[in-house]
């Protein structure tokens, strides 16, 4: 994989800012071709949120005949599920994606790419961006298949743009984070034991089922945790009309939330760079 | 037998024809056990994984079970995640055997004058005994939780031998498709086949509550019938009539599966 | 018993099937007699492992037949598997267990009791000298260690008939010395074996018979001795003042043919080899030359395996020799789930 390095254009030095978006650009191509190449990876990413949806909407659409659940959260379970299927197949490729990005750390590519004319700070987005746009892909792929099964995105078609770009800011979000694990860690094994705890917090969230109806300890952790509010907004261009309120909850926060993770894996990338 | 000492000589003719069955299950058994010890890293996901999904499922979608008028979400989730608990013996089972092929031990086995049937006996008991701790775990924890038992000790004993039953029939599943894969791919099938298996099932609501296709599926998967006789304890009195389709289903799937490993294990034979 | 332990008529190995088949191994005949050490000698790929393996009733023939211990191996293997013992290329254990555990395990698995078979591992593991590691986990023995353990475990079952595929490769001098140390005493106690090796010095060594195998056919067969003899005499090359060159090729003319050898020296052929050379030496000395340099080269293994094949196992010319088979890995290790 030396498209960075036998690519002659990039060895140019140019303006720090063209060559910053050139860079970038071939790894982030660099980044997406290489998720492509392991489909074993992108069929859990795929199958398994589709799946729980269908297995939700078929589970638990009693519920629709609640006057709380119509009135409040969704016209029917397969809308509801939509948001956390997105939210799913988004985390779950983002922490695949640090898992390349540890790997390459492993087996020495990371160093070479540091050694080249590359600037630091193209390494790390060049894989933040390619995440992001296997982000915005999936999330096409995933509404596409839930139109055909029957949902409807009742917030109008900037509704589509809400859900799309919610989705890559969270993403970009995810990725930061775990990118920031990779670099610190340099352990692609121990990026994917992080996976179990995205999972976990997933459950505990409003994911799967709503967090009205969760009840104790349980539902406290639900109600504090971001990925409850994200996928609410989520679920609002869903289900209701648009309103601000979604675009703050799943735009905003994983945006928050983005400034910190990427800030986190620039520092543990100077961090690595000064220890060796 | 003769009992042999050091300075007594061996030769061919007294090695009884074909070893001794339950000595070579006891110590196959127990080398299996050796390695959960000196291996736990392979272990620690089938302690974890059932007792995170009792929390998350009861937690996240009790709702939808107790406004079916079940009293803790806990009543129904311990039997099913009891019964996970125990099929993931079976992944064990499948990484050991591969263990052995790439090792080269497993021709070892092969040549041994052991029958066919113990060599598979042998896998199937150390699976059984491998889901003892997950098992206990999840009843444990349930117990914590407040479920009830209006069944009595009845529903404990329910839920053990549905455990024990997935394990077995898992664990020769996991075999019988080692044996006829060779690889790594035959443990991530089986894990494969366990989820959807469990999941196209009553794993989250009652028949009653689900609609269309689910239905339609849950109603011939056999595993409907085990989660029934598992569960009745925890929802009511155990009596024949939720017990028998289960007890049938069991029956039927381990004679299925053990059919299925030994065919496996014939065509090293061949 | 009467009948040779091994006995191979025509045994072959297909892999595949029509114009694209791969012969492995191609129609070899041999016979193994009781008591024997029997060397299979081969470069990478010759078919040694798969003929053991055929042998051994780990791979079914695709034609012909084989004996061992007196049984079919195709019709009766499970008669076969308990008078032979085993040891492959690559030893056959479990990482995790200790040494003295898997021996009683394989004990146990031949049919003794779990206190027989602890005593046997006991007795097993002193012969192989591995008491002292016999707690440690099988996963840290060092290269040499895993093969002892390896030939205690075939042995288990006091076995008539040894197999024993490369079980030096990979060793360093000392553990392959040790190692035919116990192949010697094993078969000075009446055990008959099979050895398959790519060494020709393990071949000389230790075999009382060979056979040279190459693209999975037999190219040569019989004792070290007979098949060098078979290739030439060997070689007496002298060296001796430049002004008595002339003189001393004359006198060695008489005693045999003369051979090309290296620059400042004459070679001759000698029939009888070394009983020739003081004949040759006081010729040399009753016409009053002065022999500085002496060297009696016999014919080696290699020269047979060179006759017989057309290139050498060993050495700098041993990488002119043709490429070699390669067999499909899947069916090589049909047992082993290796991807």
């Amino acid at each position: 994989m030396s498209i960075a390095i036998a690519d002659p254009k990039m060895m140019t030095s140019s303006s720090s800012g063209r060559s910053l978006f050139r860079h970038t650009f071939a790894l982030t191509r660099r980044s997406v071709v290489g998720r492509l190449r392991q489909p074993a990876v992108l069929a859990p990413a795929f199958i398994f949120p589709l799946f729980f949806a269908a297995l939700g909407s078929a589970s638990f659409n009693k519920l629709a005949g609640d006057p709380y659940f119509t009135d409040n959260i969704a016209k029917s379970f397969l809308n509801y599920a939509v948001a956390g299927a997105v939210l799913q197949g988004v985390l779950f490729g983002s922490t695949s994606a640090a898992g390349d990005l540890a790997t390459d750390i492993e087996q020495g590519f990371f160093e070479r790419l540091l050694a080249s004319p590359i600037s630091r700070t193209a390494i790390v987005l060049g894989r933040l961006a390619g995440s992001m746009v296997v982000a915005v892909v999936q999330v096409v792929i995933f509404l596409a298949i839930f139109l055909v099964a029957g949902a409807r995105v009742e917030s109008g078609p900037i509704g589509y743009l809400g859900l799309v770009g919610g989705s890559a800011l969270l993403a970009l979000a995810m990725s930061g984070l775990m990118a920031g694990l990779a670099i610190k860690s340099g352990s692609p094994e121990v990026v994917q034991g992080a996976f179990p705890l995205v999972f976990v917090l997933m459950f505990l969230s409003s994911a799967f089922f709503p967090r009205h109806y969760m009840k104790g300890w349980y539902r406290t952790v639900a109600d504090w945790n971001p990925l409850s509010h994200i996928v609410e907004g989520m679920q609002g261009f869903m289900n209701h009309d648009l309103s601000a309120s979604q675009f703050a909850k799943s735009w905003l926060l994983p945006l928050v939330i983005a400034i910190i993770s990427i800030a986190f894996a620039l520092r543990a990338l100077s961090n690595r760079l000064a220890a060796s | 037998m003769s009992n042999l000492t050091a300075e007594q000589p061996m030769n061919v003719r007294t090695i009884s024809d074909g070893a001794r069955p339950l000595e070579v299950v006891a110590i196959l058994v127990k080398r299996s056990m050796i390695r959960v010890r000196r291996m736990p890293s392979a272990f620690i996901p089938s302690l974890i994984m059932p007792v995170f999904q009792l929390i998350a499922f009861s937690g996240a979608f009790g709702f939808a079970v107790t406004s079916l008028g079940i009293k803790n979400a806990l009543d129904w989730y311990v039997p099913l995640n009891a019964m996970q608990g125990a099929s993931f013996g079976a992944l064990g089972v499948s990484f050991g055997l591969i263990n052995d092929m790439q090792t080269g031990f497993f021709d070892r086995i092969l040549m041994a004058p052991t029958q066919r049937w113990v060599t598979v006996i042998s896998s199937l008991v150390a699976a059984v005994v491998r889901c003892i701790v997950p098992i206990t775990l999840v009843v444990l924890i349930g117990y914590l939780g407040g479920m009830n038992t209006p069944g009595g000790p009845m529903a404990i004993v329910c839920v053990a031998i549905a455990s024990v039953a997935i394990a077995v029939v898992a664990a020769g599943f996991a075999l019988g498709l080692t044996f006829r894969m060779r690889n790594l791919g035959a443990a991530t099938l089986t894990q494969f086949a366990i989820f959807f298996t469990i999941f196209l099932s009553t794993s989250q609501v009652p028949l009653s509550a689900m609609s269309g296709w689910l239905r339609g599926v849950a109603r011939i998967n056999p595993m409907t019938n085990i989660l029934r006789f598992a569960r009745q304890g925890f929802l009511g009195d155990v009596t024949w009539e939720q017990s028998w389709g289960g007890i049938i289903a069991m029956a039927a799937l381990l004679i299925l599966t053990f059919i299925y490993a030994m065919t496996g294990i014939k065509k090293f034979d061949q | 018993m009467t009948q040779a332990p091994i006995i191979a008529t025509g045994l072959s190995r297909y892999f595949g099937t029509g114009d694209n088949a791969i012969k492995a191994v191609d129609g070899v005949d041999l016979e193994v007699q009781q008591g024997e050490i029997f060397g299979f000698l081969g470069p990478n790929g010759a078919g040694k492992s798969t003929t053991v393996r055929m042998l051994t009733t780990l791979l079914k023939p695709t034609a012909g037949t084989a004996f061992v211990a007196g049984y079919d191996v195709v019709k009766d293997a499970d008669k076969v598997r308990r008078s032979i013992g085993v040891a492959l290329q690559d030893a056959a254990i479990d990482p995790l267990m200790t040494g003295r555990e898997l021996l009683t395990l394989q004990a146990v698995l031949y049919g003794l009791s779990k206190v027989a078979g602890k005593n046997r591992g006991e007795e097993l593991l002193e012969r192989v000298g591995l008491t002292a590691a016999a707690d440690r986990r099988v996963g840290t023995y060092s290269g040499g260690m895993r093969r002892r353990l390896d030939l205690a475990l075939s042995l288990v079952h006091e076995p008539t008939v040894l197999f024993l595929d490369e079980p030096t490769t990979g060793l360093d001098p000392m553990s392959r010395l040790t190692l035919w140390e116990e192949v010697k005493r094993l078969n000075a106690g009446g055990t008959t074996v099979l050895l398959t090796t790519q060494y020709l010095e393990e071949a000389d060594q230790l075999a009382d018979r060979i056979a040279i195998i190459d693209h999975g056919r037999i190219v040569r067969q019989g004792a070290p001795r007979e098949l060098k003899a078979m290739v030439g005499s060997p070689t007496l090359s002298i060296s001796v003042a430049s002004s008595e060159t002339d003189e001393a090729r004359a006198i060695l003319a008489r005693f045999g043919d003369l051979r090309p050898t290296s620059e400042g020296t004459l070679g001759v052929g000698l029939a009888r080899g070394a009983e020739d050379v003081a004949s040759v030496i006081r010729a040399l000395d009753e016409a009053g030359l002065k022999v500085r340099h002496l060297e009696l080269d016999e014919p080696s293994l290699d020269d047979v395996f060179a006759e017989a094949t057309g290139y050498r196992l060993e050495g700098a010319d041993a990488a002119n020799k043709p490429a070699e088979t390669e067999v499909v890995p899947e069916a090589k290790k049909s047992r082993r789930g290796r991807k």
